[in-house]
């Protein structure tokens, strides 16, 4: 087990003049054991920065260390990594296996009694005992997952990578798999990095999430923390389902003043100081239904979920999404005013998007976090 | 619905009426080929449209080939005059410097040890191009291509030359060596080997293949059908080829299109062993595809359906 770190970790793409940045100097330190995930939209570098630490793209500049050794020059097969990839890459022709027991074979001196021990050990930690002999493509997409995941699992490796291994399957499989694959990482404890582009799985599964895009590291923190306190407007964005809504708001005096009739007073003007403009920043959870008093937006799609209400709204041009209780009911076309706590709201800097104010209500992190425990 | 049915229906009837027009316009010359290897020479001669009953003189014509001094088109065993009982290691020895061997196994083994030999270079040559990259990878490859336009008979007196500066004219290795190489063949097989997943090549990296490793556990055994559809192209264009080994073998060492082009005489052409050794010539084909034909089938087919 080891430590994962990056040190202003460079990789740029290209031949002749064309030259493409695909990593921007990244600075990132990966726990002993720990669960990262990178998260961001697709060409942000995600899976180029963990195709470096694997050891199959050369780095521009910049070095990685696995505990304490420096690998940045090794080859992919000296660096102790193992890998599950976005279509499992299973050899076709050979069965489960073999295909287990590929890596020990090529990469140890373990004797074949002992390569099969630790086959079929790890074949029974995935439930999979049953398809040793049975070639991949008489597998479901679930099986293979698991065979793509124990043939990491059997050579137990110092560092898990994972290239959005579960972005194949159904979304309920998906579903059962982040939990099992979660469950598997914390018995076995091994330093994992994990892919996604999906922020919701990013959330649900890192211990901490590191956000990237056009190259360039964002955050990395736990997932509540990039929720709560984004460091930018890209970040809030970015995470967060459905997305936050964000508009452009003139500061006058100690009021926004935004579309249609958007007006709010603050009482902390604190982080507007020295801006005649900024971005507002408002999670849908975070919208409130009022009668009178709030701003005005037209209903243009009301989903009616079971357990609560998404809300589109239309105000000037500018679409909003409201999540609200499912005891209110308007219909499409209907007319709503919404409003929402200070300690709720976000802004960014209209220019450099940097966060100015983040959530501040009291919600207390760490009780959160031993809630859940 | 009854109209589509129809419609479908007149479809299939053309789609069958072409395969069987085909497999008859194919089969016919051969089966030909072989009813003029059952006649005597006089009956193939005298006959005014071509027959389609064999007649029963096959072994006789074979025979008469056989009692030709400028021709061997199949192999025997000289006199063992030394063979006394020695056991069967000496049986063997003594066995395979009797042997005198024919067109057809001449045909054989050089068509053999060529496809083998070939296989092994287009698969490689094949899996650098597709899997690899390297400085002038596109001229090579292309300079590569380029030499499918050169005929033969253009290259046959460099090669008659360069053969016997290394002292190689009339050995079986002037024939197998100079296409080993096959242009056509690294084209097959850098096409098909780039259908292989990057992922997978890199998953076997990670799981510490070496690059070789990759070629021979990876890139070989997922493209088996691949390589046996080549293996028939490889070893019908050596079983084929005549302008060469005509220059370079000599009597006793001549394949079977040369040998069969002995029969052709200034005076006289012998007809009837002619369509003998063409029919003998046919049959390691015919067992060649008869083994390779599900994976002929499914390589010519090879990337044309995305699984």
């Amino acid at each position: 087990m080891a430590n994962i770190e990056l040190d202003t970790l460079r990789k740029e793409f290209g031949t002749g003049g064309q030259t493409v940045v695909a990593v921007e100097n990244v600075d990132l330190d990966i726990h002993d054991g720990e669960f990262l995930v990178l998260v961001g939209p697709s060409g942000c570098g995600k899976t180029t920065t963990l195709r470096c630490i694997a050891g199959l793209e050369d780095v521009t500049s910049g070095t990685i260390t696995f505990g304490s050794r420096d690998v940045t020059d090794l080859r992919a097969r000296d660096r102790d990594v193992a890998m599950v990839f976005q279509n499992y890459a299973l050899y076709p022709h050979m069965d489960v296996r073999d295909n287990l027991g590929f890596g020990l074979k090529l990469s140890t001196k373990l004797t074949t009694d002992e390569i099969h021990r630790r086959v079929e050990d790890a074949a029974a930690m995935l439930g999979i005992e049953e398809l040793l002999g049975d070639k991949p493509k008489e597998l479901s997409g679930g099986q293979q997952q698991r065979v793509a995941l124990g043939r990491a699992i059997v050579r137990e490796p110092e560092v898990f990578l994972m290239d959005e291994p579960l972005s194949n399957l159904d979304a309920k499989l998906r579903a059962e798999m982040r939990t099992e694959l979660q469950e598997l990482q914390h018995e076995l404890g091994v330093t994992t990095v994990y892919v996604t582009h999906d922020q919701t799985e990013a959330m649900a599964m890192g211990d901490r999430i590191a956000v990237m895009n056009d190259g360039v590291l964002q955050q990395v923190g736990a997932p509540e923390t990039v929720y709560r306190s984004p460091t930018n407007e890209f970040v809030a964005n970015f995470i967060g389902s459905p997305s936050i809504n964000l508009f452009t708001a003139e500061v006058e005096g100690s009021t926004l003043v935004g579309p249609r009739d958007f007006a709010y007073d603050l009482e902390d003007t604190a982080p507007v100081a020295g801006y005649d403009r900024v971005r507002v920043g408002i999670r849908p959870e975070d919208m409130q239904m009022v009668s009178e008093g709030g701003t005005t937006a037209t209903v243009t799609v009301a989903e009616h979920m079971g357990n609560e209400n998404f809300l589109y709204l239309e105000l000037d041009g500018h679409e909003m999404t409201a999540r609200i209780d499912s005891a209110i009911r308007p219909q499409a076309g209907e007319t709503v005013q919404f409003t929402f706590d200070e300690d709720a709201l976000y802004l960014f800097d209209p220019d450099t998007g940097d966060a100015l104010k983040t959530k501040t209500d009291d919600v207390d992190t760490d009780v959160a976090t031993m809630a859940t425990e | 619905m009854r109209e589509e049915t129809r419609r479908e229906a007149v479809w299939q009837f053309l789609t069958y009426s072409f395969i069987v027009l085909g497999a008859v316009v194919t089969l016919v010359p051969l089966y030909w080929i072989f009813v003029a290897s059952t006649l005597s020479e006089s009956e193939f001669l005298s006959s005014t449209s071509p027959r389609l009953v064999p007649g029963g003189e096959f072994f006789s014509n074979l025979q008469a080939l056989q009692a030709r001094e400028n021709v061997q088109i199949l192999g025997h065993v000289g006199q063992m005059t030394q063979y006394v009982d020695l056991g069967p290691v000496y049986f063997a020895y003594d066995f395979w410097h009797l042997w005198n061997p024919g067109a057809i196994e001449n045909s054989i083994f050089i068509a053999v040890a060529y496809t083998l030999l070939s296989l092994v270079l287009c698969s490689m040559a094949g899996f650098a191009f597709a899997k690899y990259e390297f400085r002038f990878k596109k001229p090579m490859f292309y300079a590569i291509l380029a030499t499918l336009i050169l005929p033969i008979q253009l290259l046959v007196i460099p090669l008659f030359l360069l053969m016997s500066q290394l002292n190689m004219t009339n050995t079986y290795w002037a024939i197998i060596l100079p296409w080993a190489a096959n242009p056509l063949g690294i084209f097959l097989m850098r096409q098909n080997m780039r259908s292989i997943p990057d992922a997978l090549l890199e998953s076997a990296r990670m799981d510490g293949a070496t690059e070789f490793q990759l070629y021979y556990k990876i890139a070989l055994p997922t493209m088996k059908s691949s390589l046996a559809a080549l293996a028939i192209i490889l070893f019908l264009f050596q079983w084929n080829l005549f302008l060469f080994p005509l220059v370079i073998l000599e009597q006793g060492k001549y394949t079977i299109p040369v040998a069969i082009n002995q029969l052709v005489g200034a005076q006289r052409v012998y007809y009837d062993q002619i369509m003998v050794a063409a029919t003998l010539s046919i049959v390691p084909i015919f067992v060649l595809f008869l083994f390779l034909q599900k994976q002929f089938v499914s390589g010519i087919l090879a990337g044309s359906v995305k699984e």
